[in-house]
């Protein structure tokens, strides 16, 4: 008896082919979807709300009890502070974010909002944006 | 050839093929097995230094990534309550006792605060006197008037340029008297105060760091308002954390991005903080010689390993021209600088090349 059977090496490439096959389908579903990315806001240090920005939809809103602080989700997938009854305005000079890593905070209402990519780590995403 | 399908479901050939099956998706999937070894995590809190920290670490469990973060936590609030000028805390002396005592009596504190002045005055050496803290007198005056502009925009005012000169006389660093044996401290000058907001957050994420580092940490990035400091590479794949500025410009928009591991990197700005008087912008961090806030950049990022130093050595190159400051920074081991200019201009030192990551 041969070691190694034709038939097993039919079985080997097919295997290979098949994974080779799935990796490539797999990457190209995953680079497809690169819509992954989230805002989520913080109270003091809690996550209270997490904001799917792909929606491609423009609205306001407030979290229950911060009813003081108005946020806003734009079609392109950005958010931003709009409103907030703190003196500094800090928050909402941030601007608009869209990058993960990107964050604003508004330190007298004690919320923090900031921009994270769902998908597995890109190691060209940036960690944080200063 | 033609009755293979069949053939490989007989009889032994089933366990062969399994078998065969097995061996070959083990060597296709070993390949990828040091990638889920560690998992990102990343912790946020906001009570801290009056400013917002993010965590960003690489653990192999989640439990190891929350010890870190509670040490984290745990040792900024040491040094914020130990650090804070404006407020009190239960049986604690703190640089707002040192102040109010001022001209009265030594205080007894703790040996965290007396290193942190020694190591101040280390750097008001290699700074020519330029950095100083016991700046107090001057920036109180700023941060009142900014604090009423802010609550009251439309009354905001300037300071008068003689209060700045009368207070600037009670600046003298000679004047701390630090008595190491006894660890208290005293100001013989009743009209001066501590300031340490250029250097003090710098200087406890740097004692925090190196104590994560002789925990045994191996992947973690610290941001404390803009401090950030890297232990370690993103352990997923060992590549560099990767940090971007903003564009002062158009806060929308990243103007460089650098990469960076087991070192600090400390952005001055004068976006961060600051009020408007008369449509013009007043920010924090002021020109000893002047008295006013600083106006040679927008922005200045310096790039050194101690996170305390680096801290307090970016608010002296915001203050001071960029040739100075260039030659400053090529003499000083192991630093890079990056400067932003009013019209959005960048110069940077040869070194900072190679952080900086072109995409």
């Amino acid at each position: 008896m041969k070691i190694v059977k034709k038939n097993d090496v039919i079985i080997i490439i097919v295997t290979i082919v098949t994974a080779v096959l799935g990796f490539l389908m797999y990457n190209l579903v995953n680079s497809k979807n690169t819509d992954t990315k989230v805002a989520v806001i913080y109270y003091r240090n809690d996550e209270i709300k997490r904001i799917n920005l792909n929606e491609g939809k423009e609205y306001e809103f407030s979290i229950d009890g911060h009813e003081n602080v108005v946020f806003k989700v734009y079609e392109d997938g950005a958010i931003s502070f709009i409103e907030s009854d703190c003196p500094d305005k800090v928050c909402i000079n941030s601007g608009k974010l869209s990058m993960t890593g990107q964050s604003a905070a508004c330190l007298p209402n004690m919320l923090f909002l900031k921009i994270v990519d769902e998908a597995e780590q890109n190691s060209d995403n940036h960690d944080i944006i200063v | 050839m033609g009755n293979l399908p069949l053939a490989l479901f007989r009889g032994d050939n089933i366990k062969r093929v399994i078998a065969i099956l097995l061996v070959t998706v083990f060597f296709l999937t070993s390949c990828d097995n040091n990638e889920s070894e560690y998992k990102r995590y990343d912790a946020q809190f906001l009570e801290v230094f009056d400013t917002a920290s993010t965590i960003i670490g690489y653990t192999k469990t989640k439990e190891e990534f929350e010890k870190i973060s509670q040490t984290v936590y745990d040792e900024l609030k040491t040094y914020h309550q130990l650090f804070d000028i404006y407020n009190d805390y239960d049986g604690i002396n703190n640089l707002k006792t040192i102040n109010d005592n001022a001209g009265k009596s030594p205080v007894k504190v703790d040996k965290k605060i007396i290193e942190m002045l020694k190591f101040a005055t280390e750097l008001t050496e290699k700074t020519n006197g330029e950095f100083n803290v016991a700046f107090g007198s001057v920036l109180q005056i700023w941060h009142q008037y900014r604090e009423h502009g802010t609550d009251f925009p439309e009354d905001a005012k300037l300071p008068n340029k003689q209060e700045l000169e009368e207070a600037n006389l009670h600046t003298d660093i000679s004047k701390i008297i630090i008595d190491e044996e006894n660890s208290t401290v005293f100001l013989q000058d009743s009209l001066m105060s501590l300031d340490v907001g250029g250097i003090a957050k710098g200087y406890a994420v740097e004692k925090t760091a190196q104590l994560l580092e002789k925990e045994g940490t191996e992947s973690i990035l610290l941001n404390i308002g803009g401090n950030v400091r890297a232990i370690g590479n993103r352990a997923n794949d060992n590549t560099p954390w990767r940090i971007g500025l903003d564009n002062p410009l158009d806060k929308t928009q990243i103007i460089k991005t650098l990469s960076i591991s087991n070192t600090s990197m400390v952005t001055s700005g004068d976006y961060q903080r600051y009020y408007t008087v008369d449509g013009k912008n007043y920010h924090h961090i002021i020109d000893k010689d002047t008295l006013f806030p600083s106006e040679y950049y927008r922005a200045v990022t310096l790039v050194y390993r101690d996170s305390g130093m680096a801290d307090g050595l970016t608010t002296y190159l915001y203050n001071i021209p960029f040739e100075q400051g260039k030659a400053f920074v090529e003499n000083l081991e192991g630093a890079e600088a990056l400067w932003i200019f009013d019209d959005g201009s960048i110069e940077y030192t040869e070194g900072m090349k190679k952080i900086i990551i072109d995409s």
